[in-house]
């Protein structure tokens, strides 16, 4: 009975998917219409792109397929398969009276999961239902690494009368993961299925870690993330790959600073967000940890992840740069007391430190030579903003996506330091990272660096000459300056921070940015370095105009609570 | 009565002015939508009607942007293979190459048979979906499903 039950289910499945139609043609749309009826579908109709669009985004979940005309006087057909598989993720079946290979191709790279050819037979649409089911069980799969046997309850086959989501899908899951699926990669297939860039919003990451710190790093899961996390239209998939490069950079933080974890988010957030990256974290937890040992050692790595990542610097920078891979955890101050907590922010931004690779290897050790002699003109130039200390130091850099968002956490930032200016910034600048995702907030200044300096306070000795020596040092590359200060111009400071800054980790943050002076030496920490680099290169988009940096200040506001931290 | 209409069809079909896709599109009429057929040849009709006229102003003009009026063609093409005109569309089709070609006479030449072949099916379904109200409901498209 259950094989029959479940064939019956399956059999159901089809019946009342719901399909919207476009096509602006009315005699061809009403016979779709009446084809689809036919096989026992739910249809909406629509003879304009537009309106098509306004429906689906109205409510996400209300369709399960749309088939869609290519030649429309309003919308090119391949626009809106191109966005509605960014914007909704849904199946798209392209339709057309040209049999124009060319055509079909197009529809294909565009993500079309079918062409089919008018007229079209009702033969052929009463297989379309398949297309929804393998999106859903891909999507099952892909998010669902580790996760499988989730129990979501797809019971035999059962859902199968719901037609839509995810019952069909849900039992094809079990059977995936009765299967062992173990793939594990993020499962982005971009050929077939543009999902929904998903920007990983400080607040969202902050779930998401929450959620991992939840279930426990080691078994958490995206399907259990994506459960706890309980967010809307966020995909198994979405959590998987932000789980997956998480993981990665808690790995290169420094082997299993776990605890830092919690720090890394943020560090992690602008790694992977690249621009959007920029979330300022406070990550409460773990704050101590990074410091802990990795602080030490690692702060100097800690380059501003992202930032500087990879200070690649080879100048002075070279040393810092290999610390600050690690720091990317530490890139979270956890500093609540002084350091306000800077959040490493995004690691992205700083790609663009000059032509956008920040991290890249950050082209910013390269930087902070320069800086050095600029005099970390343009280092932090994200001194504007990020730190709280600088909070005007902004100048130099221009406020465009790359800008490093310091991201001073804003929690201590009143008390801590000044640091309000960096709430600000971050705040702005998370606001600017999830909206637009390349460009950064304004915040005070253009050039809102964002330094996700980690802040480890504890193991650094806070010394507030240290900054004053940082800040002469200027030239000293060694700067571990674990905030990535990253200036869209300036960017490439890879900040590294070299040795003085550890010392010049002043236990408080807020002395330590050297408000005004900081002339962060270029140095900004090339933020995590090495694995950053990855992340950061892919995110970082930003341009930073190297030239912006000039008031290095800013940048080493934040490095200045780096150092605490270290 | 309803013999009459089946002789007709039959007629249509055999000439050439419908093809299997008008088999199909009366395969979908039933109880639910009992005048699906002539519905959506009356949409049809409508639409290409628009057609015509934006593909008969374009080619007055003498511009002869073949590049539009393939578009037109394509269009057009599109819902008479829906709805099965065969002729028509095998105009269509004569046209859409003449435009590749840059073929304007070929153009002009087409598209005037073009617009007979479609008043002429025009007619001839106005004849046939009269008789066919007529007669009642449709028993030759009905199949079991």
């Amino acid at each position: 009975m259950t094989v029959e039950q479940d064939c019956v289910a399956l059999d159901q499945f089809p019946v009342g998917m719901r399909v919207l139609a476009v096509d602006d043609d009315q005699t061809c749309l009403r016979i779709l219409e009446s084809l689809l009826h036919r096989c026992q579908y739910h249809v909406t109709t629509t003879n304009q792109a537009q309106k098509a669009l306004e429906l689906l985004r109205e409510n996400k979940n209300k369709f399960d397929l749309v088939i869609s005309d290519v030649d429309m006087p309003d919308m090119d057909g391949f626009k809106l398969l191109e966005l509605v598989g960014l914007e909704m993720d849904l199946p798209v079946i392209m339709l057309s009276a040209h049999s124009d290979p060319k055509y079909v191709m197009k529809g294909v790279t565009h993500g079309a999961c079918d062409y089919l050819l008018k007229p079209v037979r009702i033969e052929e649409l009463k297989n379309i239902w398949q297309h929804v089911v393998r999106s859903r069980f891909d999507k099952n799969r892909g998010s669902n690494n580790g996760d499988k046997k989730d129990g979501s309850g797809n019971n035999e086959g059962v859902a199968n009368s719901d037609p839509n989501n995810g019952r069909a899908n849900r039992k094809r899951k079990d059977q995936y993961n009765e299967d062992e699926d173990e793939e594990r990669d993020d499962n982005d297939d971009p050929s077939s299925q543009k999902k929904p860039r998903v920007v990983w919003t400080v607040e969202l990451h902050k779930k998401f870690v929450a959620a991992v710190n939840q279930l426990g790093f080691e078994k958490a899961m995206p399907k259990k993330i994506l459960d706890l996390m309980n967010v809307e239209k966020l995909t198994r998939e979405n959590v998987a790959s932000h789980l997956q490069k998480f993981r990665l950079y808690l790995k290169r933080i420094s082997g299993n600073q776990q605890a830092i974890m919690a720090n890394s988010d943020l560090h992690f957030l602008q790694m992977s967000n690249g621009l959007d990256g920029f979330h300022h974290r406070p990550i409460p937890v773990g704050s101590g940890q990074f410091h802990g040992g990795a602080a030490a050692a690692g702060m100097r790595p800690f380059s501003p992840n992202g930032i500087l990542g990879r200070l690649n610097t080879p100048s002075g920078i070279g040393g810092v740069r290999n610390n600050l891979s690690s720091p990317s955890s530490g890139m979270f101050l956890q500093n609540p007391t002084d350091l306000g907590k800077f959040h490493h922010v995004s690691s992205l931004p700083l790609n663009h430190i000059d032509g956008g690779n920040i991290l890249q290897g950050l082209p910013m050790p390269l930087e902070f030579d320069q800086l050095q002699t600029n005099n970390n003109k343009s280092i932090i130039a994200g001194n504007s903003m990020a730190f709280p200390s600088f909070p005007t130091q902004q100048s130099s850099l221009p406020n465009n996506n790359n800008h490093l968002v310091l991201e001073g956490h804003p929690q201590a930032s009143p008390s801590a330091f000044p640091g309000h200016q960096i709430n600000k910034r971050l705040e702005h600048w998370s606001n600017a990272v999830s909206s637009s995702s390349s460009t950064l907030p304004p915040a005070q200044n253009s050039n809102s660096i964002i330094i996700g300096h980690q802040f480890d306070v504890s193991p650094l000795p806070h010394s507030k000459p240290d900054s004053l020596e940082w800040n002469t040092q200027n030239a000293s590359s060694s700067y571990s300056i674990p905030f990535f200060y990253y200036d869209s111009s300036q960017m490439r400071q890879s900040g590294n921070y070299g040795p003085t800054t550890d010392a010049m980790l002043s236990s408080n943050p807020k002395e330590g940015f050297i408000v005004g002076q900081q002339k962060l030496q270029s140095g900004f920490m090339g933020a995590e370095a090495g694995s950053l680099d990855d992340i950061v290169n892919s995110t970082m988009k930003q341009e930073q105009s190297q030239g912006d940096l000039s008031e290095g200040d800013l940048g080493y506001g934040g490095f200045s609570s780096l150092r605490t931290c270290l | 009565m309803q013999r009459q209409v089946a002789l007709i069809k039959q007629s249509l079909l055999d000439q050439g002015y419908l093809d299997e896709q008008f088999m199909e599109l009366e395969e979908l009429q039933d109880d639910a939508n009992p005048n699906f057929v002539e519905e959506v040849a009356t949409l049809y009709f409508k639409d290409s009607a628009r057609l015509i006229n934006n593909i008969d102003q374009a080619l007055e003009r003498g511009s002869f942007d073949f590049n539009r009026l393939d578009n037109y063609m394509h269009q057009f093409k599109g819902s008479s293979t829906s709805i099965g005109a065969s002729k028509v569309k095998t105009e269509c089709t004569m046209f859409r190459e003449y435009c590749r070609a840059g073929n304007a006479e070929g153009c002009l030449r087409t598209f005037k048979q073009l617009k007979k072949e479609h008043a002429t099916l025009r007619k001839k379904l106005e004849q046939y979906f009269q008789l066919a109200r007529q007669a009642g409901p449709k028993e030759t498209a009905r199949r079991p499903k």
